[in-house]
């Protein structure tokens, strides 16, 4: 296979090295800047949901990184997997067929079928966290939970306040669970302290209320 | 200190050390996305999105390859991924800077020219494109392009060469005048 230019693509080459979106100097200290605040803490290492919500203030900063696109694209996912969990849940309703484009209210659904998961999974930390003992599949569905609230905070990006802030609060509390699943529950002192500092701040925020003022009472959730 | 003392200090929640390791590698990341995206500001994201991106599963680097290979690798799919987002193919609107800048071209190529070989190397499909600027722009090796893209060896190797036909096919009169 060929790798070595002949005479005229070398010339060519030369030319596209120089001017085909010939790089600036990297601006480091400023990608610096920018990047560190979203470095989120390693080994469970839990701080405030107050500190957190702050720093999250320094993130989804770019405007091009939410066209509608995205937004289509994160339903489609949520939706999709709304489906499957539909047709694989015991007395399943009829599933939610893939969508074209994301509209609000489709968003909508997505969104709340995802606070009932996510209802789920805190309910059960509630209970790991009194035992000290984090249950082992909680780490990946709390993982799996973070994504699609981010993919959520994305799509949604400004269109209903009181859901994004929601997300928000969701999404430090899940980032927590996961940051103490990651570090193993071999200390159980440990982990009783730390999710109870996770749990403390979704109490303060009042955030399984708000998610129950969301989610619609009645059958049509069952099995999610 | 190696990258691999720096890794693993890093997974151990360390910033000093990922700064280092950050140091050692941006200027490589951010001119491969500048050169994919072609814009400051979204070369600037790309490369930030990279670097957090690795941060978030540094745990899952085993030291199976160097460091900078499977930075590379992540970079690459975050810029494809941002790519995808946006639409590359839209016309760009070229400013009196820009064609300043072409126009005095120390190769001499008239602007003209120039814009016919730059749209052929936007138009070329992605897969091509991002061998071909990894490879003849930004001196890559087929094997870190491989690991990046997630294929073989000897597939770099065919869409570096097919990418090469096609420019070849396009700009036929193009590169005549150009060279």
């Amino acid at each position: 296979m060929e790798e070595r230019p002949d005479e005229g693509m070398e010339e060519l080459l030369k030319g596209l090295r120089e001017e085909y979106n010939p790089p600036p100097p990297t601006p480091r200290e400023e990608m610096w800047s920018a990047l560190q605040p979203r470095l989120e803490p390693r080994d469970g290492e839990v701080v405030s949901l107050d500190a957190a919500r702050e720093a999250k203030a320094a993130r989804r900063p770019a405007p091009y990184r939410r066209p509608l696109g995205w937004a289509a694209a994160a339903a489609a996912v949520l939706v999709v997997g709304v489906g499957i969990g539909r047709m694989t849940a015991p007395g399943a309703g009829p599933a939610i067929g893939p969508v074209a484009a994301a509209s609000p209210a489709l968003l909508r659904v997505a969104a709340v079928e995802h606070l009932v998961r996510t209802e789920s999974l805190l309910t059960l930390v509630r209970a790991d966290a009194r035992s000290g003992r984090l249950e082992p599949a909680v780490g990946s569905w709390a993982r799996s939970l973070l994504s699609e609230t981010r993919l959520l905070l994305d799509a949604h990006a400004g269109a209903d306040p009181v859901m994004m802030e929601l997300l928000e609060d969701l999404e430090l509390v899940l980032a927590q669970i996961v940051g103490v699943a990651h570090a193993g529950g071999g200390d159980q002192a440990r982990v009783r302290s730390e999710l109870s500092l996770a749990l403390g701040g979704l109490d303060a925020r009042d955030v399984l209320p708000r998610i129950q003022a969301v989610i619609p009472a009645g059958p049509g959730l069952a099995g999610t | 200190m190696s990258d691999l003392d720096l890794v693993k200090r890093a997974k151990g929640g360390d910033q000093a050390a990922f700064r280092a390791l950050y140091d050692a590698n941006v200027d490589r990341v951010f001119r491969l996305c500048f050169r994919m995206v072609g814009e400051e500001g979204q070369a600037r994201e790309l490369t930030q999105d990279a670097f957090v991106r690795v941060w978030e599963v540094l745990d899952q680097f085993r030291g199976d390859a160097a460091f900078s290979t499977w930075l590379h690798s992540i970079a690459v799919s975050v810029v494809l991924n941002g790519l995808r987002k946006v639409d590359r193919h839209r016309k760009r609107e070229r400013s009196l800077e820009d064609a300043g800048h072409l126009g005095s071209s120390p190769r001499g190529a008239e602007p003209l020219v120039a814009d016919r070989i730059r749209e052929a190397v936007d138009g070329l499909p992605e897969i091509y494109r991002t061998v071909f600027l990894m490879y003849d722009l930004e001196g890559f090796p087929h094997g870190e392009i491989s690991r990046a893209l997630g294929v073989p060896v000897g597939t770099s190797k065919a869409r570096l060469h097919r990418a090469r036909e096609m420019l070849r096919e396009k700009l036929g009169e193009a590169m005549r005048e150009y060279a």
